[in-house]
C-alpha cells in the first residue's frame, strides 16, 4: 500500500473540503460499462465485508446512471483507497430479483448501486 | 429495596435507564468510541461537537428543496442532475457544513433527488444498515432502522407502504432504492392537487419526512408524519431500583 498503516488521518486529508466521493474523481480511468447497458450481477466471494446484497446477486438489471468513482467498500473497509472504480446505478425488475413478485404489479423495479467489479455484460 | 428513600446517604442508585432496552449495537458503538477516544483518535470534545450538529438538523431543508422545485422548472432539473448543488438553495452545504470539513462520515457527498412522476412512485430503504441523507433530512426515524422495513421493503413494497397508509394503483409502479452505496437518496412527491396559488412556505409545510423517505404523498393540511405502534421492547432492561 502506498501511505504507511498508521496515517489514520490520510482519508481527512484527501476529502476536506472537497468531499466523498469527490476526491477520487477522475482517478478510476474508462468506464467499462455505459448508460442502458444490460448487466448481470457477479456473485463474487467477499471476505469479512461486502455492500453487494445477496438478493442482487446474479440478477441481470439495465445500467441507469454512471454515479461517480471510488474505492469499492469491500477495499475502503480495509483502508485500501489504491484502486478506485466506476460505481453504476442499476435497476432490476423486481420480478426478476423475487419470482414470486405479483404479476399485478409486474413493472415495479429496484434501483440500487455497485462498483464496476461486480458487473458483466449480460 | 423499601419504597422509603433516605438521601442523606449514598447508596449506590444506578441512575434510571433513558430508554427500554439497549441494543447490542449501541454497546458497540459505545466500546468503539470509548476506545477510540482513549486511543486520541478523537476527543471527547470533538465528539461532543459532532452530536451537538447531528442534533440541530432536520427535514426542513429538503422540504424547502422540494418546494422550490415545483415553484421552479430550472431548479428542478438542477435538483435532478446535482443534488449536492441544489442543496445549497437550501442552506446545506454537504462538503463543509459538518464539523468534519469532509462530509458527514457514512453520509457521503453525494445527493440524488428521485424525482415522482404521476406513474412512478419512489421510495427509499438501505437494506444493509441505515444510510439515510442526514445533512438535508435529520435523523432517521426509529422504523427507517428496523431490520422489518428494511428486508420488507425490497421484496414486498406495496404490502409495507399500505401499512403506512399509502396504497397505489397498479397503474403506479414502485421504484425502491437501495442506498447500499455512497449515494444518499430523496424522493421528490409529485405537488398534490389543491395547493394552487400557494407560497414556498406554505408547500414546504405539507412535504413532511415521511413524504421525502416515500412512504407517503404530500396532501393540503397534512402536515405530520405517520403515527406508526410503539412496539414493546422484547429484552426490556431491568431496573433494580
Amino acid at each position: 500500500m502506498s501511505k504507511p498503516h498508521y496515517d489514520r488521518e490520510h482519508h481527512a486529508k484527501i476529502a476536506s473540503g472537497i468531499g466523498d466521493p469527490q476526491c477520487f474523481r477522475g482517478k478510476a480511468g474508462e468506464a467499462k460499462f455505459k448508460e442502458g447497458e444490460r448487466v448481470r450481477i457477479r456473485d463474487l466471494p467477499d471476505i469479512f465485508y461486502t455492500r453487494t446484497m445477496l438478493y442482487t446477486r446474479g440478477a441481470v438489471g439495465t445500467v441507469t446512471k454512471l454515479v461517480y468513482e471510488s474505492p469499492a467498500a469491500e477495499d475502503e473497509a480495509f483502508g485500501n483507497e489504491d484502486h478506485p472504480e466506476w460505481f453504476y446505478s442499476v435497476v432490476f425488475m423486481q420480478k426478476d430479483l423475487w419470482p414470486e413478485y405479483s404479476d399485478t404489479y409486474a413493472n415495479d423495479t429496484l434501483e440500487t448501486e455497485f462498483p464496476e467489479r461486480y458487473l458483466e455484460r449480460a | 429495596m423499601s419504597d422509603h428513600h433516605d438521601h442523606d446517604h449514598d447508596h449506590g442508585h444506578k441512575p434510571a435507564p433513558m430508554v427500554d432496552e439497549v441494543s447490542h449495537f449501541e454497546i458497540l458503538e459505545m466500546a468503539v468510541r470509548e476506545l477510540a477516544i482513549e486511543k486520541g483518535l478523537f476527543t471527547a470534545e470533538d465528539h461532543r461537537t459532532w452530536v451537538e450538529y447531528v442534533h440541530t438538523l432536520g427535514p426542513t431543508p429538503a422540504a424547502r428543496l422540494v418546494a422550490k422545485a415545483w415553484l421552479d422548472p430550472e431548479y428542478k432539473k438542477l435538483c435532478e442532475a446535482d443534488g449536492v448543488e441544489a442543496s445549497k438553495a437550501v442552506g446545506v452545504n454537504w462538503v463543509t457544513s459538518p464539523p468534519t470539513q469532509f462530509g458527514t462520515p457514512s453520509d457521503y457527498c453525494n445527493l440524488r433527488v428521485l424525482v415522482d412522476t404521476p406513474t412512478v412512485k419512489h421510495v427509499v430503504v438501505c437494506s444493509l444498515c441505515s444510510c439515510y441523507p442526514r445533512p438535508i433530512l435529520g435523523q432517521s426515524p426509529e422504523w427507517y432502522r428496523t431490520p422489518n422495513y428494511r428486508r420488507r421493503l425490497v421484496r414486498w413494497p406495496r404490502q409495507v407502504l399500505t401499512e403506512f397508509g399509502l396504497q397505489l394503483p397498479s397503474e403506479v409502479t414502485i421504484r425502491v432504492a437501495d442506498s447500499n452505496q455512497k449515494t444518499r437518496y430523496i424522493v421528490m412527491p409529485g405537488r398534490p392537487e389543491g395547493t394552487e396559488g400557494w407560497t414556498e412556505d406554505q408547500l414546504t409545510e405539507i412535504v413532511t419526512r415521511d413524504c421525502l423517505i416515500g412512504v407517503a404523498v404530500p396532501k393540503p393540511g397534512i402536515t405530520t408524519n405517520v403515527k406508526l405502534p410503539v412496539r414493546k421492547a422484547i429484552h426490556p432492561v431491568h431496573h433494580d431500583h
